[in-house]
């Protein structure tokens, strides 16, 4: 088991590098997609800072806590895309038929498709957004308790996340006409930006546990600012758990219906 | 005439060849409105009060604006401009007996068309679902300038599209990197097409103002709800329509420089 990690560590890595070179290799590229990306994060934080001035709440929610909200979500969504970003390239080798050299290469095809080749441009932006999240975090006064189960629902944030994006690899598979269904999940996630308790029933229902979005993005945060029960913790780690399942179990259907068109 | 009805009806054609492709696109725009309605629902939660010149009806007519505004603004095929420029196909379209101008602008036009009818039967569908309080303009005179000032928009998007996709002429490579930055930027944003501009403080709104780029989506929006007075309406009409003959002329200009640049590699 060890050795088997050992070596998919390493093919990650291998990939991980190969994919920053072919950033590099188009540098100005890479400068504006980076720059595109900063500038949205900021202009959504000056709205929140001119919104709460105004209105001093959101659903409740101070200019601190918003923020922490929107920080938590910005973690997810940059881990997300730092570790997932293959999946934005999975959909050309399905219509090609490349996708046959990965199902022939002896590492798990699912590893590659999911993992394989780690955006290091995203990575640059995390520690970062860390350090702005202490900041804020500093005027919330959690309990060590609090920091530590917000750590673990950020890891099942990640579980969710992947979830999600081994749903979407399912989905290309299943169904060639859709081509941008890694989009469709970003506008999901999209929805938790900001609290969940902006929404009403029984969105914010669906929201929470059908579509986990707002386990994924709010209840970490809501977790820090000790506003959750215990049991609603444990929920969301089953939820994690399930959702992961689920989702493998499509993929796995998903790659019997793989019919290697075109290659 | 009759070569552009025929293009107006192609592009409507290829917009439906990928009928679900298209409607997940529709998703995308609905689920962005859904969002804030519910933000600027949860802000505006009690209905009596104001914030940023705003009430709850005004705030929720403005979201459910943006949806059809865009629809009619932003919905474009310029865009893949860019693409034909880098792979060397423009060299095809300059051989065709029609103007090329004119071409894109009739394929916009069936593409805002599509989008267009879309938008309203969401429009329908959300007002059903979500029951908000619009708020509809009688002034005849609003109604008058709100719709010159949409049709400035979209020339101005048209020219401004059209101008940054030339890009591509010089860094083929990264021509896509520009219009990327400009949808980011201005179609999120500086246009009002995510929140309204006026939530800023005034020093940043002149700003906004002295650019292009809000009399895209907010100012139309703006006109809409009778939030500024018929002198301040005029005055953004005539500054839009400065911008329009402004980025009119680089157009010509850059695509002048362009063509000689352009060599048809790729094909």
């Amino acid at each position: 088991m060890k050795k088997k990690i050992k070596k998919y560590f390493k093919v990650w890595w291998l990939l991980t590098k190969n994919s920053f070179m072919s950033a590099l290799s188009n540098r100005l590229g890479s400068f504006f997609f980076l720059l595109g990306k900063l500038i949205r994060f900021f202009i959504y934080m000056l709205f929140i800072v001119f919104l709460l001035k105004g209105t001093n709440s959101l659903a409740g929610y101070n200019l601190n806590q918003t923020m922490f909200f929107y920080l938590t979500f910005n973690l997810v969504d940059i881990i997300s895309q730092f570790l997932f970003r293959e999946v934005y390239r999975f959909r050309p080798q399905i219509i090609e038929g490349s996708f046959d050299l990965v199902l022939s290469k002896p590492i798990n095809a699912l590893f590659k498709s999911l993992l394989g080749g780690a955006d290091l441009l995203d990575l640059f932006t995390i520690p970062p957004l860390i350090i702005a999240l202490i900041f804020v975090s500093r005027g919330l006064n959690p309990s060590i308790f609090s920091v530590v189960l917000y750590i673990l629902l950020i890891f099942n944030s990640l579980i969710i996340a992947a979830s999600f994006h081994i749903f979407v690899l399912g989905l290309g598979i299943v169904t060639l006409e859709i081509d941008h269904t890694v989009m469709i999940y970003r506008d999901l996630a999209n929805l938790g930006r900001f609290p969940i308790d902006i929404y009403k029933e029984p969105l914010k229902g669906v929201i929470t546990f059908i579509i986990p979005i707002g386990t994924m993005m709010t209840l970490p945060a809501k977790t820090f600012m000790n506003l959750v029960s215990f049991n609603v913790v444990i929920m969301s780690f089953v939820v994690g758990g399930l959702f992961l399942f689920l989702s493998i179990k499509f993929w796995n259907f998903a790659l019997t219906k793989y019919s290697s068109a075109s290659s | 005439m009759k070569k552009y009805l025929q293009v107006l009806k192609i592009t409507l054609q290829q917009e439906f060849a990928y009928r679900l492709n298209f409607i997940m696109w529709r998703v995308r725009n609905v689920m962005q409105v859904v969002l804030m309605f519910f933000l600027w629902s949860s802000v505006f939660s009690d209905p009596t009060k104001q914030f940023f010149g705003y009430d709850r009806t005004k705030i929720l007519t403005y979201v459910f604006g943006i949806l059809v505004i865009k629809a009619i603004v932003f919905s474009s095929r310029t865009i893949e401009l860019s693409g034909i420029i880098s792979d060397g196909t423009l060299g095809i379209y300059l051989l065709k007996p029609i103007n090329f101008f004119k071409y894109w602008f009739t394929a916009d036009m069936a593409s805002k068309i599509l989008n267009l009818s879309f938008s309203l039967v969401e429009t329908a569908i959300l007002f059903i679902l979500l029951k908000p309080e619009i708020y509809f303009q009688s002034n005849p005179i609003y109604l008058l300038l709100f719709l010159l000032s949409l049709i400035i928009a979209v020339l101005l998007f048209f020219v401004t599209i059209f101008l940054i996709n030339m890009f591509s002429f010089w860094a083929p490579e990264v021509g896509w990197a520009l219009p990327f930055l400009f949808i980011v930027i201005v179609g999120d944003f500086l246009s009002g097409s995510v929140f309204p501009l006026d939530i800023f403080p005034r020093t940043f709104q002149n700003i906004f103002y002295s650019l292009p780029f809000p009399y895209l989506v907010f100012f139309p929006l703006q006109i809409y709800l009778g939030k500024i007075s018929i002198p301040t309406t005029i005055n953004g009409i005539v500054i839009s329509l400065g911008w329009l003959i402004i980025f009119g002329v680089l157009v010509k200009y850059v695509w002048g420089k362009g063509l000689k640049k352009f060599s048809a590699e790729g094909i």
